[in-house]
């Protein structure tokens, strides 16, 4: 799953839990993680858990690959940060199940697929092996949430639109006929590219204002 | 994945390891490293798993429990029967674990209001697993409930919530005589419903209504008969 990417470069003036939030939203931005992006975001409590679970997985697991970064061999690292991802993954899913078992059944086989989201990987690659622990864990913070907010966005246009529910409560009149194509597969595609439009649209009207104020 | 990963040119990966391919001793160091690390998480999981297990059996029988008595309004005490390969009944401690079982539910003067069955069939998308009521006395299905499936959004899933759909159970004919059903449960195009046995299929979700037929059919066949024979057991509620 992992693609080759340009590497992601952090500054010094960004913090590391602000950057993945927004500056550089794992969706939104990196277009990161969209299997389970398109997959679960048919409700928004199924996003809001999934992008809880990934958060928990993320600041846990590199925690722990923060601290041991300087023991692990270069050749052997890939293999490592994946043995640490997938043991936060199955103590998520003992304690997702000891939560609520409905949520469970809700994100089904999506738990496990957390250890093969590329951007708990890419993260574990390019951040938690290099910088050390409360920089890391931030970032692991930072990255998850934004993760579970982009996702929460998309469920909210999907739950909304696709079952006229938010959060299971009724929005609109019992008149409203919902649009079923956007609790199906392609409606998370049309919810994924209304989204990253909506985001490209702000960035160059952000850049229209700047190169314009700079020629005044 | 191939043993062993030449880096990149330029890499910056973590850790001392020189950029040339690894010697006997560095060999020693990544098994060493890759062992402890795997030692370390299988003991979390462990612990996280002893830690958990109580909680998560606890939560499966509360559900259970709760989708029960909403089956059987009315009930106060369940009991738990477990049907041996033999065909004998056991009566069972937990709500949940392996092997075919069902629940007999008593009012408040303990009288058998009627039993819960577990059923399970191959829907449009992996099984759906259900309950549903059963009265005895008339050999009726008297409600259904969908626990678990991955059906259709908007689709297939209606067989939970659609309530023309469910009105199908609320008085089925599933009469048995010799371990066979006098008439099978069948899945009807919408619409065409005539008969006690038959289901009234939701339009735009054959697969997943013809399921629910193939289940009580097949459930109620196998199921019902050691019931009914060890019904006056059951009514004892031992």
């Amino acid at each position: 799953m992992l693609r080759d990417k340009q590497p992601v470069t952090i500054t010094a003036d960004t913090h590391p839990f602000l950057n993945g939030l927004w500056k550089q939203n794992p969706v939104f931005v990196m277009v990161l993680g969209m299997c389970p992006t398109l997959a679960i975001t048919n409700s928004v409590k199924n996003a809001i858990s999934m992008g809880l679970a990934t958060t928990f997985v993320m600041v846990a697991s590199y925690g722990m690959i923060s601290a041991i970064r300087k023991l692990i061999p270069k050749q052997v690292r890939i293999a490592t940060f994946i043995a640490i991802i997938a043991c936060g993954v199955t103590v998520v899913d003992f304690l997702v199940k000891a939560i609520s078992i409905p949520v469970y059944q809700a994100l089904g086989a999506y738990i496990p697929l957390i250890v093969s989201n590329c951007l708990t990987l890419e993260r574990a690659e390019a951040y938690a092996g290099k910088q050390p622990v409360v920089k890391s864990m931030l970032d692991g913070l930072g990255m998850g949430l934004g993760f579970a907010l982009a996702l929460t966005c998309l469920g909210m246009v999907r739950e909304v639109l696709g079952a006229g529910t938010f959060l299971g409560f009724p929005v609109f009149g019992s008149r409203f006929e919902p649009w079923v194509l956007f609790l199906l597969p392609p409606g998370g595609f049309i919810s994924l590219a209304m989204w990253l439009l909506f985001f490209a649209w702000r960035k160059e009207r952000a850049a229209k204002l700047a190169a314009a104020e700079a020629t005044q | 994945m191939s043993s062993q990963i030449i880096p990149g040119p330029g890499g910056t990966g973590p850790g001392a390891a020189s950029p040339h391919a690894p010697s006997a001793a560095n060999s020693i160091r990544m098994v060493r490293l890759l062992g402890t690390v795997s030692l370390m998480c299988g003991l979390l999981i462990v612990v996280t798993n002893l830690a958990t297990k109580d909680r998560i059996q606890s939560n499966q029988e509360t559900i259970t429990r709760e989708s029960v008595a909403e089956l059987l309004p009315g009930i106060s005490k369940q009991v738990t029967y477990g049907v041996e390969p033999s065909g004998e009944l056991k009566v069972l401690t937990g709500a949940t674990g392996e092997g075919k079982k069902f629940f007999a539910g008593y009012d408040g003067s303990g009288k058998l209001v009627g039993v819960v069955i577990e059923a399970g069939e191959r829907g449009y998308a992996d099984v759906i697993s259900a309950l549903y009521s059963y009265s005895p006395a008339t050999q009726t299905i008297i409600g259904f409930k969908v626990v678990d499936m991955r059906e259709t959004p908007g689709l297939g899933d209606r067989i939970k919530s659609d309530i023309p759909f469910l009105a199908n159970f609320k008085n089925l004919d599933a009469k048995v005589e010799n371990g066979k059903e006098v008439h099978n449960i069948t899945t009807v195009k919408h619409g065409t419903k005539k008969n006690a046995w038959e289901i009234d299929a939701i339009s735009g979700a054959t697969i997943s209504s013809r399921a629910v037929g193939r289940m009580l059919h097949k459930s109620v066949e196998d199921v019902t008969p050691v019931i009914l024979k060890n019904l006056d057991r059951i009514e004892r509620g031992n």
